[in-house]
């Protein structure tokens, strides 16, 4: 058989299957992508936990509830496969109050905090039942979306778990929706109008900016498909015409 | 954290010229229950050096023994060290099996498997291959092994008497890129193009449920290639990678000429994706912070010593490492420290995120 690189193996699409062929900045980048996926989900989970007992009946605890459960467990997924890199994965599970969350009026664009990988949009406080039912709508569509990419990443066992994620994802999206429509049965227009404008942009932010470089490094590992911009405008589509079928608009 | 279990060698049977099969049994015999495809991960000290080396298990669920296949590599340390020196009765240390390499079996499910396996990539895809026809008996399995000719083929015996046992479930073509066949499509390499020649006449891959491909880089791309191009998608298709990427002996550290430890300010030369950047940092600011200080893209996540993210490897001078909870002893030793929580000690510092 011929000699390959690994370079020009992943340039070509191909698939690592092991801790054991991973090449040193392929690990790294490939831990940074896992560790936002576990921090923003662990995050994310953590702050809509607080949410379950403003859920107006017994059926939207139910829901809320089950995504606080099933984010949790896709952020162990993930963790588990880190483990196999020797992550300790108690301790990180612990390592920083997934609950932390900075002020409501805050402006910290794209960055992340200074102590995990969770994207920005998740430092944000949820302020009531029909606020935090916005945001997982909103971000519940990111999600969608980013998960296509994330599917054909390069790094097989790290796919293979996405491809079990991504339907749970899409899943919590469809469940916000079923609350918003609710909600807007119940006359709460103008609040749930105000929650969007609020998160609108923030949930844009976390698909992050211009890149260049960076981003012709991660496609040529595998473990990016899309520029961000690209995503960010098929998440755009996607939630403005959601929003519109409830009623609702898109900032512009 | 890696736990190692000891496991004692009761058998070497020899298959071909250079490739031995091992049959172990494990001190912890919960612990090596494992699932067709997936791989051991042993280690060894060579020359004080500790070497990690995956091998598949080659033997299937039900046979009620752990065996692994290893192919000697040219110039590989513990494969050439298993065919030659290893004997029978001595004990090897492995860590509990790991890795995807399979899906779920039922017994009531009748499926279509197609296996590719180019070289001692057979190793996992003969566990499966057992295991499947035992536990599904309504399924069937075709396999398309890639060999240099025939003397190379490991377990060509094994495979025509699972094909008797399992008459009429398990075909196999036999693809030798230099031994000339009776059908000229048999001889040369598994390409794309071959693959595609394959699915026209001999096999069916519009039937196919999953596919598994274990083989070289540019054995894998070609058949993924052809797999999807004949319909199958991305779900459906199952790689293991060939352990012939396994990163090899690493360089010794190099030793400071001046160990000076005096100053406040360490001389920091840092090397990332291929380019090396010298810096002068505070002796109490992080290897990390002063990469991330002077621009350069250090990567990390944590930064709490827990995810590894940030390794990078020191190969002149000294860091102290104030907590480190994901590098293993073996990993310390060869020079590698968290940089998001080594600080400078010597006067000058070398360290190298691309090793």
């Amino acid at each position: 058989m011929d000699d390959m690189s690994i370079q020009d193996y992943l340039e070509q699409g191909g698939k690592l299957t092991s801790p054991a062929n991973v090449p040193p900045r392929y690990r790294a980048e490939l831990m940074k992508l896992m560790a936002t996926f576990v921090d923003s989900e662990l995050a994310g989970a953590a702050g809509f936990a607080d949410t379950i007992n403003n859920g107006p009946g017994i059926k939207e605890r139910i829901a809320a509830a089950k995504i606080v459960l099933e984010k949790t467990d896709n952020a162990d997924k993930v963790l588990k496969l880190m483990g196999e890199f020797g992550v300790d994965q108690a301790r990180y599970a612990n390592h920083h109050p997934w609950t932390a969350r900075l002020e409501r009026a805050a402006d910290i664009g794209a960055t992340r905090s200074a102590h995990d990988m969770r994207l920005a949009v998740f430092n944000y406080p949820l302020e009531g039942w029909g606020d935090a039912v916005v945001m997982n709508l909103l971000m519940g569509h990111a999600a969608d979306v980013q998960m296509q990419d994330f599917k054909r990443v390069s790094y097989q066992p790290l796919a293979e778990a996405f491809r079990l994620i991504a339907p749970i994802e899409q899943r919590h999206a469809e469940l916000a929706e079923e609350g918003m429509v609710r909600l807007m049965a119940e006359d709460q227009g103008a609040a749930l109008q105000a929650s969007i404008d609020y998160w609108w942009p923030r949930v844009a932010a976390s698909f992050g900016s211009g890149e260049g470089n960076r981003y012709e490094a991660l496609r040529a590992m595998g473990l990016r498909h899309r520029p961000n911009a690209e995503i960010r405008a098929a998440w755009e589509e996607r939630a403005e015409s959601v929003l519109q079928g409830l009623g609702l608009t898109a900032p512009t | 954290m890696a736990q190692f279990h000891n496991l004692k060698v009761t058998d070497i049977h020899r298959t071909i010229r250079d490739a031995v099969v091992l049959t172990l049994e494990p001190d912890d015999r919960t612990a090596f229950d494992f699932i067709q495809g997936q791989y051991l991960t042993f280690r060894r000290e060579f020359d004080g050096e500790e070497l990690r080396r995956s091998y598949s298990i080659c033997s299937g669920r039900a046979e009620d023994k752990l065996q692994v296949g290893i192919k000697r590599v040219e110039g590989g340390a513990f494969s050439t060290w298993a065919n030659e020196e290893l004997k029978v009765g001595e004990t090897l240390e492995a860590m509990a099996p790991m890795g995807g390499f399979h899906t779920p079996l039922d017994p009531g499910a009748e499926k279509q498997y197609l296996g590719f396996a180019g070289g001692s990539g057979i190793t996992p895809v003969l566990s499966i291959i057992k295991t499947t026809l035992e536990v599904e008996p309504k399924s069937t399995f075709t396999l398309v092994y890639a060999n240099k000719g025939v003397a190379t083929i490991m377990f060509r015996e094994e495979l025509e008497d699972l094909k008797n046992q399992y008459l009429g479930r398990l075909s196999v073509i036999h693809v030798l890129e230099q031994d000339a066949q009776e059908i000229d499509l048999f001889t040369g390499m598994v390409t794309e193009e071959k693959c595609a020649q394959l699915f026209r006449t001999w096999v069916d891959v519009e039937s196919i449920d999953t596919a598994f491909i274990c083989g070289p880089e540019p054995m894998m791309l070609g058949i993924a290639k052809a797999l999807r191009d004949h319909g199958l998608d991305d779900a459906q298709i199952k790689f293991e990678l060939f352990a012939s990427a396994q990163p090899g002996r690493l360089p010794k550290k190099a030793v400071s000429q001046e160990a000076g430890k005096t100053a406040n300010q360490a001389e920091v030369a840092i090397t990332l994706d291929g380019s090396t950047q010298t810096i002068s940092a505070a002796k109490d600011i992080t290897v990390l912070d002063a990469a991330r200080a002077n621009q350069m893209d250090a990567p990390y996540a944590c930064k709490a010593g827990v995810c590894s993210t940030c390794r990078c490897r020191v190969i002149e001078g000294e860091v102290e490492m104030v907590a480190n909870h994901a590098l293993e002893d073996y990993e310390v030793e060869k020079g590698y420290v968290l940089s998001c929580q080594s600080y400078p000690v010597t006067d000058r510092v070398v360290v190298d995120y691309d090793q």
